[in-house]
């Protein structure tokens, strides 16, 4: 079979500063046009893993590819099809955002004009405003403007919302949404990094979590849903003793049993049924609880 | 029409949107001819990957749900599924079947399974008129 190149591959990756390993065998592929989530606490090497796609670092082993190229050797060629919006903001203080914009635009080769003006109406952002007077939601509208105008292929945001007001968090990821999927479905992929999954929950098509740098969970969101199950059941009296094998956590309270399944909640579902309980439901975890379950398990 | 996403059913998100327009087209919630609203702000509005909605949109239209014009959007078909009848059948006897099993399952007897059905399609029809007067007004 002959599949498309991956947007981005990561093959047995490691990094350490000095002696502290930030990224230890880590691997995953992004296909072009999805949206991937790399899910990790503070520390657990995710901008680690970024700067190595960008060479902003240089992988001490294994492999960062972007388009199948190697970042170290084309850089230019890398960074012209894609955009970065880093968690620490840097701009030019004594520059206006007009400035600002210009000053980027002119290392692209195409920027998308019409959206610069939507997005600038969309954030009423004052083009003459010096960097330095902007807030914090303000550097980040800003920044995002910056990657989406030149519509590049991949965009890659390291934490893009933390620290940011509900409003304006919601505004970013419904211009990710709205202006930069916008587009050839195939050349839109999106890398983002997140502690703050929920908000990320629809977006997200795939992700890795990743913990003390190696990968702890790669999975579809959807199929992580299917598979990850809270079953709750109510007994008459205390629950019976039985075995419930597969099941991740039990939590007994009074006549109540709550249990998170892996993929085995049908066959737990009916052990509990065969114990006759007045209540027995079940729901999906959500990506974020996903999250919380795979590390402390 | 508003869409509601449940993260916590298990369910593929772009099923629930098919779902959903397969629903209120059965209840006359959504009429023929009538337009659904556009990938983009839907996408934006519920915080969906916008391939999630396309992708939900072109199932609706490979089921013959709805019909998308160039340039114009996406509006509901006149109810004309492109299977034919024994495959209808066939299609539906699946989904009865998935309904028995799970009445056996809560203990649900046969006769109280049968007047359930008989409810809610009682339900359905009761929607689907009360959207029809609404429009005449």
């Amino acid at each position: 079979m002959n599949s498309p190149t991956p947007a981005i591959e990561i093959k047995n990756l490691a990094y350490a500063y000095r002696k502290a390993e930030a990224v230890h065998d880590l691997s995953f592929r992004v296909q072009p046009g999805r949206c991937y989530g790399l899910f990790g606490r503070n520390g657990a090497g995710k901008t680690t893993t970024m700067k190595c796609l960008l060479n902003l670092l240089r992988p001490q082993r294994g492999l960062a590819r972007v388009f199948g190229l190697e970042p170290g050797k084309a850089e230019v060629e890398v960074k012209r099809r894609l955009a970065y919006v880093p968690d620490q903001l840097a701009f030019y203080p004594w520059m206006t955002v007009r400035e600002t914009l210009d000053y980027l635009a002119s290392f692209r080769e195409h920027w998308n004009q019409k959206k610069e003006q939507e997005l600038f109406d969309r954030f009423g952002l004052h083009p003459s405003k010096r960097t330095d007077a902007l807030s914090k939601g303000q550097r980040t509208q800003l920044a995002l403007i910056a990657a989406i105008c030149p519509e590049p292929e991949l965009l890659v945001l390291d934490e893009p919302t933390s620290g940011l007001d509900p409003i304006v968090r919601r505004e970013f990821i419904e211009t990710v949404i709205g202006a930069y999927q916008e587009g050839h479905p195939g050349s839109r992929t999106i890398l983002v990094s997140t502690h703050l999954i929920a908000e990320f929950e629809g977006l997200i098509d795939e992700f890795t979590i990743i913990d003390q740098g190696a990968a702890v969970l790669t999975l579809e969101a959807d199929t992580a849903r299917e598979r990850y199950q809270r079953i709750r059941a109510r007994f008459s009296q205390a629950p019976p003793e039985m075995e419930l094998k597969g099941a991740l956590r039990v939590r007994r309270e009074g006549r109540e049993l709550e249990l998170i399944a892996n993929g085995g909640g049908p066959p737990l579902m009916e052990s509990l049924r065969k114990h006759n309980p007045e209540t027995l439901t079940t729901e999906a975890l959500t990506l974020e609880e996903i999250f919380v379950a795979a590390l402390k398990s | 029409m508003l869409f509601q996403i449940n993260f916590k059913s298990g369910m593929p998100v772009y099923l629930q949107l098919v779902d959903q327009v397969k629903a209120a087209a059965a209840s006359g919630e959504l009429k023929p001819g009538e337009a659904l609203p556009s990938i983009r702000p839907l996408a934006e509005e519920l915080r969906l990957n916008r391939n999630t909605v396309a992708k939900a949109y072109a199932e609706l239209e490979s089921l013959g749900v709805i019909e998308s014009l160039p340039g114009k959007g996406c509006f509901l078909k006149q109810n004309h599924s492109p299977l034919r009848k024994e495959i209808r059948r066939k299609l539906l006897i699946e989904e009865i079947d998935q309904a028995i099993v799970m009445a056996h399952h809560l203990q649900v007897p046969g006769r109280e399974f049968l007047e359930l059905i008989q409810q809610r399609m009682d339900s359905f029809e009761h929607k689907r008129r009360a959207n029809e007067e609404h429009k005449e007004k």
